[in-house]
């Protein structure tokens, strides 16, 4: 820390030891804070300085990997992507995320959440298994079909939909928000062949018992809109119920090009080399 | 696919609702807004007229269709809410079918008296 950081604020942390503690409680720790500085840096400074035992996950801190997603001050974020100055507080309320199991202190296990995304067959399904295992070129995508699904893509896995999400909250059996953007995302790649395997499971305990409360594309970091890929999916469901729906036609494999085109030739230097 | 049709009818109940209840309310209780476009409207609420209009298939043909709308978007809705709650697939599979028995005897219940009287 240096001299301008002359701002502390309280981090009210809540903790819980499961070999320990019979219920999770707070606990409060003065944390220095200078410009710029996250809430996964805050947790770094009161782990190496205040309190070793704190538990929270953190790996790549550039919002890549998804896995230092917490509640602060009750709403999902993912901390190394979150300024301690965005909330103009003297005070942070830091929790793990809501609607997953408890590990230890900040940290929750994802293993629900990937469960469920797991059930949804989150992989191209095909009928040419060999080409799969063995391919011998790329399958053909035009950019509009890329573009239908692409955001869905930038999921990280982090649990931030699940957290915010209300359902989730009251339905155990609720397949969540990242499960069925994933499944809009499969279903929706020209590549790929799993529809008829995949909405009957968006339709069990999936896309109907969805409020569209909204809450997962408002926090989500990455910018996906899982409330959209529900409500595409209901649309599709609803158009392959009566019958409307065209049945996708599976994009075919790119030959490989036989054919190359001449380099273009360098340009004149325009400046010449000293003798 | 059975659930699909199921919230597309929860839908097509919601816009029939408004559209129904809306003949209902203007018909029954809004009567201003009729005598406002001269319509002759003589004490609606009035038992007489009440007996006259259930002798009257329109009529009663609307009070059904509302019941039949009514009672599925409000079944179905009470449904969702209670399956939420319900962490076990066989409870909710339990549930649903209560409520489809539910709906379907206070359907029949709620006919009775509109087509009992029609026959009168």
């Amino acid at each position: 820390m240096t001299e301008e950081s002359i701002k502390r604020i309280t981090f009210k942390i809540q903790r819980y030891d499961p070999e320990r503690d019979n219920a999770p409680h707070f606990q409060k720790f003065m944390v220095p804070v200078s410009r710029g500085m996250t809430v996964l840096d805050g947790l770094i400074y009161v782990q190496e300085n205040l309190d070793s035992t704190l538990a929270f996950r953190r790996s790549c801190r550039m919002a890549i990997c998804g896995a230092c997603a917490i509640l602060v001050n009750k709403f999902p974020h993912l901390s190394c992507h979150t300024q301690i100055a965005e909330f103009h507080s003297d005070r942070l309320t830091i929790e793990p995320l809501a609607n997953l199991p408890v590990i230890k202190d900040l940290i929750t296990s994802l293993e629900p959440m990937f469960d469920r995304h797991r059930s949804i067959k989150p992989y191209l399904i095909r009928n040419d298994r060999e080409e799969m295992v063995n391919p011998t070129a790329e399958y053909f995508q035009l950019p509009d079909e890329l573009n239908e699904f692409m955001q869905f893509t930038d999921c990280v896995g982090c649990g931030i939909c699940v957290a915010a999400c209300p359902t989730s909250a009251s339905d155990k059996l609720f397949l969540g928000p990242q499960a069925m953007a994933q499944c809009y995302r499969y279903t929706r790649d020209s590549r790929d062949g799993g529809e008829q395997e995949r909405l009957p499971i968006a339709s069990m305990n999936g896309v109907w018992r969805c409020h569209l409360a909204g809450a997962c594309s408002e926090a989500c970091p990455k910018g996906v809109d899982p409330a959209l890929a529900i409500q595409l999916l209901k649309r599709r469901l609803v158009s392959r119920a009566l019958g409307f729906g065209k049945a996708k036609r599976l994009a075919p494999v790119v030959p490989p090009s036989t054919q190359t085109k001449e380099k273009i030739a360098y340009p004149e230097f325009t400046v010449k080399k000293a003798k | 696919m059975r659930n699909a049709y199921s919230w597309l009818l929860q839908l097509i109940s919601g816009v029939l609702i408004a559209v129904l209840l809306g003949i209902h309310m203007v018909l029954q209780h809004l009567d201003a807004i009729l005598g406002f476009f001269g319509v002759d409207t003589v004490d609606l609420t009035g038992w007489s007229s009440m007996i006259d209009r259930a002798s009257q298939g329109t009529f009663v043909a609307l009070y059904i269709a509302l019941l039949a709308v009514g009672l599925y978007h409000g079944v179905y809705g009470l449904r969702n809410i209670i399956l939420e709650t319900t962490p076990s697939a066989r409870v909710k599979n339990i549930i649903t079918w209560s409520f489809i028995i539910l709906g379907i005897g206070v359907f029949a219940w709620g006919t009775y008296v509109p087509v009992s009287l029609l026959g009168s």
